[in-house]
């Protein structure tokens, strides 16, 4: 899989997010790295909501976590706004983060349990201000009540909250600065099954009342479909498949995409039930397999995969994908 | 039925908390046939994790059980002290839902596997590696003979999971309960773990009861299903009955929630509304009726009792959904805008 190349990049002016070569590695000691990003490009429009899937170690969350410099990018670019986030440091840094906040997969455990609510969603605020350079108890009444908390239990802590309700704290406390871009790690994982669709029904509620641009990350394949425009597929570290949500679902051309496609409870109906059986076991990242990363689990391997790093290329509109053999599908219609 | 296996009737569990008495199962029942697969669904505190326990005997000694449970002809509450280490374990079994968490840390897997051969079997110590070997092999896990000499963590989190149910049905159990056991995988692993699951209770003649908080790994592998809320199992039916003609207004709003995979992107969820009921007190109403859009008076006075096709497809509503009498109920609810209950049915994001 994996491929790198900067293909799947647009030339549109309201490109809002540009990643260029992204590379994160973390050491382990003894020389060793972790290869959990290795060269990803994609970029994000404005009002977009972009959907990033893949199974755990698949380097979906390093990436979100690296475009706001929560770890150290080893290289690449992250372009917003013109200035390059991967490279910023210090007060720049500092001014530009308001722009580009983030929810967490685990809603209480993301919450200070030892503050009140009101006090957790206002930090923000009393540190930068709103747009005027104040903050008012007005701004974070009309955020709770936004989020549908009711704004008399400003005063409670995160434990006499529900899961749901302490992901409406969370998504209350990233909206405060009025930010560009709400970067969401799995956050409707941790929720059951009833809730999960309230949270995800207010994301979007949000994110066209704030106009905001989404990244959202997940493995739960049918819930990125549903709140994605573009999606990418991540395995170990690479960018296996990048489209629209339904194109990409349509007529997934990546053998690994068909086998997530496959794999789920409810397999999708434009892949074969029997593309699902990936063999062998995930490899490890601090020794991902040269050529295609995929090529040690793929059914359609043959010598140029394990040789050759297959490069993003086009098969279609808006679809891209990096395999040496995509799997062939009925074209559009 | 003749080749009924296991029959819960009325199970009742409380704890008693500082808080007050947790009610967390109201009268759960229920027929299990021999080699049948039957899929437990429910969110979390509705109970599906205590039934299990229940019937394995794990429950805290706080715990106040009322209820009778029969397996294989035997009260299983009543099973005399020293037989109890060869009934758990043996006949009945449990898969939990993280493997990490279920295999001891500083064992090896064919220790841990052989363990249970020498206790329960009486096995010495070569012919119960020798088993453990071979049991890792029948779930599938790859050079077993190397993998019995390797410590839990130097396996990835599927194989894992192989190992626990390879301690599982080291006994060649009649009865296989599975709670949740691949909420901690990936889905490609889910797939393996499931398929696995499926092909050993065939071979073996096994029955099984999965529990899950997934509907759609419910729909994909059991033969009947049964859905729970509060500690009452309120739809039960075959598999496909209860996911093409779901009666009881959760079960059809529950599956009205999820996303699906073959939907166009951006489809608006219809979210159920409100949250899971307080289990400390509970008054006496049908639990769902303050989120549920057809709730009339008689929901909020009276616990509805099973009804339907028993044995074929039973809930527990006074006004099912996709019937007459419920559809009546919805409207008489829309016409005014609000349920008895306080539920205002125009509201469309529903809120907790």
């Amino acid at each position: 899989m994996a491929g790198t190349g900067r293909a799947p990049l647009r030339d549109r002016p309201d490109i809002l997010v540009r990643v260029e070569d992204l590379t994160v590695e973390f050491p382990v000691g003894r020389h060793e790295v972790v290869h959990a990003v290795s060269g990803i490009s994609f970029d994000v429009a404005e009002g977009e909501t972009l959907g990033i899937v893949g199974e755990s170690g698949c380097g979906k969350s390093t990436v979100a976590r690296s475009i706001i410099r929560l770890n150290t990018i080893k290289s690449g670019h992250v372009i917003y706004h013109d200035k390059d986030l991967a490279t910023l440091e210090g007060e720049d840094l500092r001014r530009v983060r308001p722009d580009l906040q983030m929810i967490f997969q685990d809603p209480i455990s993301s919450l200070n349990p030892r503050r009140r609510v009101r006090a957790v969603i206002s930090e923000g605020l009393s540190i930068w201000g709103d747009d005027k350079g104040v903050w008012s108890q007005d701004r974070i009444e009309e955020l709770m009540v936004a989020v549908g908390i009711d704004p008399e239990f400003g005063e409670r802590r995160a434990h006499q909250f529900s899961g749901g309700q302490c992901q409406r704290i969370g998504i209350a406390r990233a909206l405060a600065l009025d930010p560009k871009v709400l970067i969401c790690d799995e956050p409707v994982s941790a929720l059951d099954v009833s809730v999960q669709a309230q949270i995800l029904n207010l994301l979007e509620e949000m994110k066209s009342r704030y106009g905001l641009t989404l990244m959202f990350i997940s493995h739960d394949l049918s819930v990125v479909k549903n709140v994605s425009d573009r999606i990418i597929v991540m395995y170990l570290g690479k960018a296996c498949e990048i489209g629209t949500a339904d194109e990409l679902y349509e007529r997934p051309r990546h053998p690994y995409t068909r086998a997530l496609l496959a794999s789920i409870p409810e397999p999708a109906t434009t892949v074969d039930v029997a593309e699902g059986n990936i063999t062998g076991e995930l490899p490890s990242p601090i020794n991902p397999p040269r050529g295609c990363r995929f090529h040690t689990r793929c059914q359609h391997v043959t010598d140029i995969c394990r040789a050759e790093e297959p490069q993003m290329v086009a098969v279609g509109g808006d679809h891209f994908v990096a395999c040496h053999h995509p799997v062939e599908v009925a074209l559009a219609l | 039925m003749a080749d009924t296996q296991l029959s819960v009737t009325d199970l009742q569990v409380r704890f008693p908390t500082d808080r007050g008495v947790v009610e967390a199962l109201n009268g759960v029942s229920f027929d299990l046939e021999k080699g049948q697969m039957l899929g437990i669904v429910g969110e979390s505190g509705s109970g599906k994790s205590v039934t299990a326990k229940t019937l394995m005997n794990l429950l805290p000694r706080t715990a106040e059980i009322d209820g009778e449970v029969i397996f294989e002809g035997e009260d299983v509450r009543a099973v005399a002290r020293e037989r109890r280490k060869h009934f758990w374990g043996v006949k009945m079994t449990m898969v939990f839902q993280d493997p990490m968490t279920s295999l001891n840390p500083v064992k090896r897997c064919g220790e841990q596997i052989a363990e249970t051969l020498r206790y329960h079997l009486g096995h010495g110590r070569k012919m119960a590696l020798r088993g453990a070997t071979d049991l890792l092999g029948q779930v599938g896990v790859p050079e077993p003979a190397k993998r019995v000499h390797q410590y839990p963590h130097e396996l990835s989190g599927g194989l894992r999971q192989r190992v626990v149910i390879a301690m599982a049905l080291a006994c060649e159990p009649s009865l296989l309960i599975a709670d949740e056991p691949t909420t901690a995988v990936d889905v490609t692993v889910q797939k393996h773990i499931l398929d696995l699951l499926d092909r050993l209770r065939r071979e073996r003649e096994m029955s099984m009861i999965l529990i899950t908080h997934d509907l759609g790994v419910a729909r994909g592998r059991c033969d009947d299903v049964a859905v729970m809320y509060a500690g009452r199992i309120v739809e039960r039916s075959a598999t496909e009955t209860l996911f093409n003609e779901s009666r009881h207004p959760y079960t059809d709003a529950l599956l009205r929630s999820i996303p699906h995979i073959d939907q166009p992107s951006h489809t608006r969820l219809d979210p159920i509304p409100g949250r899971p009921p307080e289990m400390i007190n509970p008054p006496v109403r049908c639990a769902y009726a303050p989120r549920c859009r057809h709730a009339r008076e008689d929901c909020l006075t009276s616990i509805p009792t099973m009804g339907g096709v028993t044995g074929v497809h039973e809930f527990a509503c006074h006004h099912p959904a996709n019937t007459d009498r419920g559809d009546a109920a919805l409207a008489a609810n829309v016409a005014v805008g609000v349920t008895p209950a306080g539920l205002h049915l125009t509201a469309g994001a529903g809120s907790e």
